[in-house]
């Protein structure tokens, strides 16, 4: 015959509560947490932190096809979402090449034609000198809190970071990118990840944003890196040298005049 | 004269067969496409397209048959390929497509989509039958999209310029994915049936124009090949005529002291040369007839320009055309007949006492 031991039940019944209180515990924490996090006033934050009515950014693109790796570096005068300007400084081979975006059309001048071609709209969304960003994803900057409905996806964390992970959706169907995904550190309102994914739910692209740094009043990310998922083993990294933001550009930049030696 | 008629009907065989898979496959008896649209610009395509008029909507499917064309991107071992994405109605009949893969697929698009490729796309990208790849591409709007795509058939589609670097699906797929419903770029149909509002007539000639230039640069290479051979037949028989004059004088000397005037001797030696050239047609269909019997049995292999854009690599047979074998015969029979004339012009001028001793001609 077979006796249970009513010390071994209590305990059994003791640690059973303990863990129930524990889920119970994580589960309305994490509410409480939610509820605490305005999805929509954090990207505002987040937008204020990366976004601005105009931009000067000197920086290197490495473009890292798997095979190989190439370094573009270029200075870019923006301006909103819709004008844009760059040019190549290196390596030689591509110096003085500019790129002009003005709506949704995009110029590019080549010194050694001494020419300059229009691009039409479609041509924006193809690879930018094969690396993993398209035109559109480079010369565009557009504000997130703007053009997509946030609501808070989870909670986890990145690279040693508790983050918040938001789930954006488009407001219009004309935005390129239906659905993104965003880590974002809610005390210091900066974004760690960012995916992007096709109208149908597929993960397109990731971007890692690493380094941030103090840039005026802002936390500024010092390094991007691009992933087209899509492919195998590329990566752009997008690394800054010197920022300006909301400063002061002549309409000049943004003219076709300027496209020329 | 073989030489020729047999190079007349090569490329007479040529575009004969040319034309046959162009309209076939993809021109039928002409194109209604989008005003604008240019299958030779990519970046247009999805700026030229709008829905079918209710015009050819109407039309049979014997009759007619709606295509879209759209750009994509495929990722076949994650390395980007970019496609032509070309949605054609599953029910047409107008058009001998290998699409038997996707006429038992629902018409609403899952998960996956079925696609079929021909074998030159499928040997670039590296696919096979029962292969899965994404498939990338914009809708209507402008949204960036991606399924899987499945290979459901790599079939051989005969015309190259409907293989290499196009997806075919079933327009309905195409268009509930890229959010185009009723739209087309071009309606192939089997009659041209007048103007048809908000869309430009384009005919076979027109949409294989390209093929056209190629075939009249060809003749053009055909008559200078003409030319040469008729240079080389008008010499031999030139000399000829110029030898049968020199050997022949007594006998010359000898009609003309027995009352026959140059003329009349004259016209003797061309009918002479006449008759040689008509022996020659003889010959000439005596053997040729054989060997053009022998080389419609076996034609001609061209099966290297399958890399080419040129919609032919079936073996080329002959088409021979009697009315152009008859032109031919009678521009070298009067050519030979004329040029055994000239030498001839030579018997007026002679001396009948010379001529009878040989000596008329040193």
């Amino acid at each position: 015959m077979k006796f249970s031991n009513p010390r071994s039940t209590s305990g059994e019944v003791k640690s059973f509560f303990a863990i129930f209180a524990l889920v119970l515990l994580g589960a309305f924490g994490q509410g409480a947490f939610a509820q605490d996090i305005d999805p929509d006033e954090l990207l505002r934050r987040v937008d204020d932190n990366l976004w601005s009515q105009t931009k000067i950014i000197e920086g290197r693109l490495i473009v890292d096809n798997g095979r190989r790796e190439r370094t573009l570096q270029m200075q870019t005068w923006m301006e909103g979402v819709e004008r844009s300007y760059s040019v190549y400084l290196n390596p030689p081979r591509e110096r003085g090449v500019k790129m002009l975006k003005a709506r949704s059309k995009l110029w590019m001048y080549t010194p050694r034609t001494d020419r300059k071609i229009l691009i039409a709209g479609h041509m924006l969304r193809q690879s930018m000198m094969g690396s993993d960003l398209s035109y559109e994803d480079m010369m565009e900057d557009k504000m997130l809190s703007r053009n997509y409905k946030s609501s808070v996806e989870k909670f986890e964390e990145f690279e040693g970071v508790p983050c918040v992970v938001l789930l954006l959706t488009a407001n219009d169907k004309t935005t390129t990118y239906q659905s993104r995904k965003l880590w974002i550190d809610p005390e210091k309102k900066t974004v760690l990840m960012e995916e992007m994914y096709a109208k149908s739910g597929k993960l397109l692209k990731n971007v890692h944003f690493k380094d941030y740094r103090p840039t005026g009043d802002r936390l500024f990310p010092k390094k991007m890196i691009f992933r087209d998922l899509l492919k195998e083993n590329t990566k752009t990294t997008y690394e800054y040298d010197s920022i300006e933001f909301d400063a002061e550009i002549p309409a000049k930049y943004f003219s076709q005049s300027i496209l020329k030696r | 004269m073989i030489a020729v008629v047999f190079n007349l009907s090569l490329l007479n065989g040529f575009q004969k067969q040319g034309t046959r898979n162009m309209v076939n496959t993809d021109a039928a008896g002409g194109h209604y496409v989008v005003p604008g649209f240019d299958l030779l610009d990519p970046t247009q395509w999805e700026d030229s397209t709008q829905p079918a008029p209710v015009s050819l909507k109407r039309l049979p499917p014997s009759d007619k048959a709606e295509i879209l064309v759209l750009q994509g991107q495929i990722f076949p071992n994650n390395r980007l390929y970019p496609v032509q994405l070309r949605g054609v109605e599953i029910d047409q009949e107008l058009l001998t497509l290998p699409l038997q893969g996707l006429k038992s697929k629902p018409s609403k698009v899952s998960d996956v989509i079925p696609v079929v490729i021909g074998l030159k796309m499928a040997r670039k990208a590296k696919l096979k039958k029962g292969d899965s790849v994404i498939l990338k591409w914009r809708d209507g709007f402008g949204a960036v999209d991606a399924l899987d795509a499945e290979v459901v058939d790599v079939a051989d589609f005969l015309n190259p310029r409907i293989d290499e670097g196009i997806i075919w699906m079933r327009l309905d797929h195409l268009r509930q994915i890229t959010s185009r419903p009723g739209e087309v770029s071009w309606v192939a149909v089997r009659d041209h049936l007048g103007s048809v509002a908000e869309m430009e007539f384009r005919s076979v000639d027109e949409l294989m124009a390209d093929l056209l230039t190629l075939l009249k640069h060809d003749r053009r290479n055909a008559f200078i090949l003409w030319c040469i051979l008729m240079f080389l037949a008008g010499t031999s028989v030139f000399n000829t005529q110029i030898l049968n004059v020199f050997k022949r004088q007594k006998e010359i000397g000898t009609l003309m002291a027995l009352g026959m005037n140059a003329a009349r001797i004259e016209k003797l030696f061309v009918l002479e040369g006449g008759l040689a050239s008509l022996g020659a047609v003889l010959a000439a269909f005596v053997i040729g007839v054989p060997l053009f019997m022998w080389f419609q049995q076996t034609g001609l292999d061209i099966s290297h320009l399958k890399e080419s854009t040129i919609p032919v690599y079936e073996s080329i047979r002959l088409d021979v055309r009697p009315r152009e074998v008859a032109a031919s015969l009678c521009v070298i029979v009067g050519i030979m007949v004329f040029i055994a004339w000239l030498p001839v012009r030579k018997i007026s001028r002679l001396d009948p006492a010379l001529a009878l001793r040989g000596k008329a001609i040193q």
